[in-house]
């Protein structure tokens, strides 16, 4: 991408000035100092803090990745490997994240009391366990709404694959979700020269206020608010950042040639260009049977990918700014059950942390020996939500007022791991 | 206000048949009754608490609101005047009637409960190979006015192949697992769920973690498995009454003739190579994790037969349904007897599987239970209204607030009376003046009790779809298909078909929610907004050149007045009001080209929020 060259990463260029002036007044020719001075607080504003998130759905076996207990009945046939870090091991499917160790910091002692894959996602992207009554917004969007740039042309969170949305948080933050990572997403080319389609999305405002006011109020101004982010970002240039074709051959490979890894390079080039969060999913973590040789597939796309993605942060400095979590709903059981697999487990699982200012090459916690349960140093989901927020420099006790007009804390309790953080 | 006259009456004063389908005479005039008794309820206790209720819609929105909702389609643009201009007094209630009593309704309903029950599928190939045969299925129970516990008793008692009966939805949409359907059937049929239990007991309502449990021992029989050498690839949802335990821990004599016979050279020991095409291929790599002690990548009898048998806490083999102890993981804890936690209905012992869930299928539609009505009913008004009694409609207590519980009761009873009919149902609710009245954006912070005024939701992927399709000029499936079959028999005529649903499925996927989501939850997203503004299909469809339907109202009407009424009929089923047809004709003027700026107007119209809204 021209805009962003690989040696100065995020550096602030004319162009994206104009970029980010609104259309109407380029047009009019009325480009002030007024408007460069703002965008450049934007920009500023832009260089701060960004999250990643690997996802990985169906709740992966703490024993088969992070927590490996060789030798034991529940560890099963896995074994331990060395990392990069004396002292510390992994399970053996994870040898390019073991030479990467020294910016991790694994939490082998998360607990929660979910054991339901909906409500347990849930509350692992909200914060919050489910409720009838309210959609609590996902902790990208709370992130988003207190670190992204209004005027940002791009999504302020990327999924790829589905996720939770933005609740309460509304259309502004809500994750634009991408399927085939690495190419253009679909209908982002504008069919009309640009000058025509500002037109029409003119022509549209003025009809909508028909509707308005014979009582769609409500709706045309949500209708409004996507509009004008979905058309702000498919006239601007930014949209390139989508595009992983232009990336050198060799970097794709150690990503690796899979969806998964694909996205990870696409998380890095979106967070490069200003993206807030992106998340990437992985999918077939739910092994009830099985689970070693599927463990096996799934690590060998998530293991390059997760250490590629990690050096590549770091060659460019953003590493520094972007925090990396790996993480799933819950873990799995201690005991492997009959059919070779392990069953949903959310008392004892683990977490994979690095960037954003985390001390890297450490444990925090522990499992028993048997790993059936917290042996030291509990970690909680609003736990680990508040050290997400400390490390990106969000206030995870603001509140936001939900549509029955209850105020709701980012993260309600928990305390921050500091021994997470250098 | 209650006085529409009854219907036999209006055949003998108008000697006009107000019918299109013969229907019972005596049955609309007492849904007409019901539907003026809910009115009369409702209006006292909005004014009582000091709201005025909206005034009726036009005959134009009503028209939209009521095809949309009871057949997922536009009204043809050329019937929006002629309704308009309709002099009957009963001209609404005939249409809801045929409209009721029409294919499409069933086709709707079809597609309705498609998306309840796939939108929270656990079994990801459910969503492949179950949609088309459910809907067909679900269609004809419709058509055959099949009453809603008949069907629910279908839905939870099928057995047999996944791609011939359409009944085994749902069972197959949870591969058969106890706790997921448990959940699903609670939280589908009973507005209730239950299974925030599955693991403590119910945080906010009085349910008890045992009583979750007591629901999953009715299905701990159920199995989907795969058919064997089908094509294309199938499941079948069978019972397993017996358990299978004795056959899987084989003696070691047996091992040993199994051994003898694999070992094609006789070198005593077991390699993959030898195991190829037989029934241990797919499990050897993890036999020989497991047991090659002394790591020569084979498998000698000695560690053949030392493999540890299977575990006791296989599911597959259980026949009865356990609730795990929490504080022991490794133990698969109690067997549970089935009990229905709604009514207490029991089991008596020594049921085998179909026996299991046809007693839970009773105890759950049985008058006794009055969730079943109330889910319901709570579901139908909320799909009519946007809004139910009790929110969301797939929560609805025992311990929620709600709204206009007169009203609501009084709609359960008739519903149970009825002896569960759901067209008598739909048909009194859309003849309610609530359902009937003008949209106004309601404040959810003020204390004014809900349905004074109707509310603009959001279209289903299916009503956008058909509604894309005509106002693009595109024809629907089956159309195509039998021009198709005239023209080119066979092969291509499938493709065609196969390549239209695709598109269809696609566009289901990039517009679908779960339907009970509430409507503040649905929110549109930037794909589907970049999917109006620029996909290739619409913007070709709505060029003012070439045979596209903006091309033929252009040389219809040289007027721009007359063209402008003719697009907004098109894509809004109304007219414009004097102030759009001002902005109108501004438009045109300053572009200057005539045909440029009516492209545009589609396209405004296409993506306008009222399109895809139900108003």
């Amino acid at each position: 991408m021209t805009d962003f060259p690989p040696d100065t990463p995020r550096t602030f260029s004319r162009r994206q000035v104009l970029e980010a002036v609104p259309a109407t007044a380029l047009a009019a020719g009325t480009v002030g100092l007024a408007d460069v001075v703002q965008v450049e607080a934007e920009e500023l504003k832009k260089q701060g803090r960004s999250m990643i998130l690997l996802w990985m759905a169906g709740g992966p076996s703490q024993f088969e990745t992070l927590d490996p207990k060789p030798g034991t009945d529940n560890g099963g046939p896995t074994k331990a490997i060395s990392t990069a870090v004396p002292g510390m091991q992994v399970a053996e499917y994870w040898p390019r994240v073991a030479k990467t160790i020294d910016r991790f910091s694994l939490i082998r002692s998360m607990t929660n009391k979910e054991g339901n894959h909906q409500r347990a996602s849930y509350q692992l992207h909200t914060g919050y366990v489910p409720s009838g009554s309210v959609k609590h917004p996902s902790l990208s969007a709370s992130i988003a709404e207190q670190l992204a740039s209004p005027e940002f042309a791009l999504p302020a969170v990327v999924s790829v694959g589905r996720t939770t949305g933005s609740g309460f948080l509304g259309v502004d933050y809500e994750p634009f979700t991408v399927n085939n990572p690495g190419q253009l997403p679909q209908n982002v080319s504008v069919p009309v020269p640009a000058r025509r389609y500002r037109r029409r999305l003119g022509l549209l405002g003025r009809l909508e206020q028909e509707f308005s006011g014979r009582g769609g109020k409500t709706v045309v101004d949500k209708h409004q608010k996507l509009y004008k982010k979905s058309s702000r970002m498919v006239l601007s240039k930014n949209v390139a950042a989508f595009d992983i074709s232009e990336e050198p051959d060799s970097l794709k490979q150690k990503y690796g040639e899979t969806s998964f890894g694909r996205g990870c390079l696409l998380a890095r080039r979106l967070v490069e260009s200003g993206v807030t969060f992106v998340e990437v999913v992985s999918r077939g973590w739910d092994t009830h049977f099985d689970i070693f040789e599927r463990i096996t597939t799934l690590s060998e796309q998530v293991d390059p990918a997760v250490a590629a993605l990690v050096e590549d942060l770091e060659t460019r400095g953003l590493l520094e700014k972007t925090l990396v979590v790996w993480m799933g709903e819950f873990g799995r059981t201690p005991r492997v059950n009959s059919r070779t697999g392990r069953d949903h487990y959310p008392r004892v699982f683990s977490a994979a942390v690095a960037g954003g200012g985390v001390k890297g090459g450490q444990v925090i916690g522990s499992s028993s020996a048997n790993g059936s349960a917290v042996a030291d140093r509990p970690v909680s989901v609003p736990d680990l939500f508040c050290s997400i927020c400390h490390s990106l420099q969000v206030d995870p006790r603001k509140e936001h007022l939900s549509p029955l007009g209850r105020p709701m804390k980012v993260v309600d309790g928990g305390k921050v791991v500091q021994d997470l953080f250098a | 206000m209650c006085t529409r006259p009854t219907l036999p009456l209006l055949v003998l004063t108008l000697g006009i048949p107000l019918l299109v389908h013969p229907v019972d005479a005596a049955e609309p005039a007492r849904t007409s009754a019901v539907s003026a008794e809910v009115d009369r309820l409702l209006e006292a206790e909005i004014r009582a608490s000091g709201g005025t209720p909206a005034p009726l819609a036009s005959d134009g929105d009503f028209l939209r609101r009521a095809t949309l909702d009871l057949t997922d389609t536009l009204p043809p643009s050329n019937s929006v005047t002629l309704f308009q201009l309709d002099p009957d007094s009963t001209k609404r209630s005939r249409l809801i009637n045929r409209l009721v009593h029409s294919t499409e309704f069933s086709a709707s309903q079809a597609r309705y409960w498609r998306d309840v029950i796939f939108s929270r599928a656990t079994e990801m190939r459910s969503r492949q190979m179950s949609p088309p045969v459910f809907q067909a299925w679900m269609t004809e129970q419709f058509e055959q006015k099949q009453s809603w516990d008949k069907i629910v008793e279908h839905l939870l008692t099928a057995t047999g192949d996944v791609r011939e009966n359409g009944a085994t939805a749902l069972l197959f949409a949870h591969g058969g697992e106890a706790a997921e359907l448990a959940a699903e059937t609670s939280r589908i049929f009973l507005g209730i769920q239950i299974q925030c239990a599955n693991c403590h007991d119910h945080p906010t309502d009085r349910w008890k973690r045992i009583q979750f449990h007591q629901l999953a021992a009715f299905f701990p029989r159920v199995r989907v498995r795969p058919k064997r050498d089908a094509t294309p690839r199938t499941f079948e949802v069978v019972s397993q009454d017996a358990s299978r335990r004795g056959r899987r821990n084989p003696s070691p004599q047996a091992l040993g003739l199994m051994f003898r016979r694999l070992d094609r050279n006789r070198d005593g020991k077991l390699v993959k190579s030898e195991v190829t095409d037989s029934r241990l291929d797919r499990s050897f790599d993890r036999f020989l994790q497991r047991g090659d002690a002394n790591k020569d990548g084979g498998l000698s009898l000695k560690e053949f037969q030392k493999l540890p048998p299977p575990g006791n806490n296989n599911r597959r083999n259980d026949t009865e349904h356990y609730m795990p102890n929490l504080d022991e993981p490794g133990n698969r804890g109690d067997a549970i007897r089935p009990v229905f936690f709604a009514t207490g209905g029991r089991a008596t012992e020594g049921l085998d599987d179909v026996e299991r869930r046809q007693l839970l299928a009773n105890h759950v539609t049985s008058t006794r239970n009055r969730w079943f009505a109330r889910a319901y009913v709570n579901r139908t008004w909320s799909v009519l209204l946007g809004e139910g009694f009790s929110m969301p409609i797939d929560d609805m207590g025992p311990e929620r607030e709600v709204a206009h519980p007169q009203v609501f009761d009084l709609l359960c009873r008739d519903f149970t009376d009825s002896g569960y009919d759901t067209r008598r149902l739909f048909e009194i609710i859309a003849g309610t003046r609530a359902y009937q009245r003008q949209i106004r954006p309601r404040d959810p912070t003020e204390p004014i009790p809900p349905f004074a005024s109707a509310q603009p939701s959001r279209l289903r992927a299916d009503q956008v779809y058909n509604a894309l399709l005509e106002v693009l000029g595109i024809e629907s499936t089956s159309v195509r298909q039998r021009s198709l079959r005239r023209q080119r028999p066979g092969q291509s005529n499938n493709m065609m078909s196969r390549r239209r649903s695709a598109g269809r499925t696609l566009f289901l996927t990039l517009f679908g929610f779960d339907p009970s989501t509430p409507q503040e939850d649905i929110k549109g997203n930037v794909p589907q907004a970049l999917y109006l503004m620029n996909s290739p299909l619409i913007h070709a469809m709505i060029r003012a050149g070439g045979n596209t339907r903006l091309a033929k109202i252009l040389r219809k009407h040289p007027g721009d007045d007359d063209a402008i009424s003719e697009v907004y009929l098109l894509v809004l089923s109304r007219e414009p009001s004097a102030s759009e047809l001002k902005i109108c004709r501004e438009y045109i003027t300053e572009v200057g080209r005539r045909g440029e700026a009516f492209e545009d107007l589609m396209w405004s119209l296409v993506n306008s929020s009222e399109f895809l809204s139900r108003r």
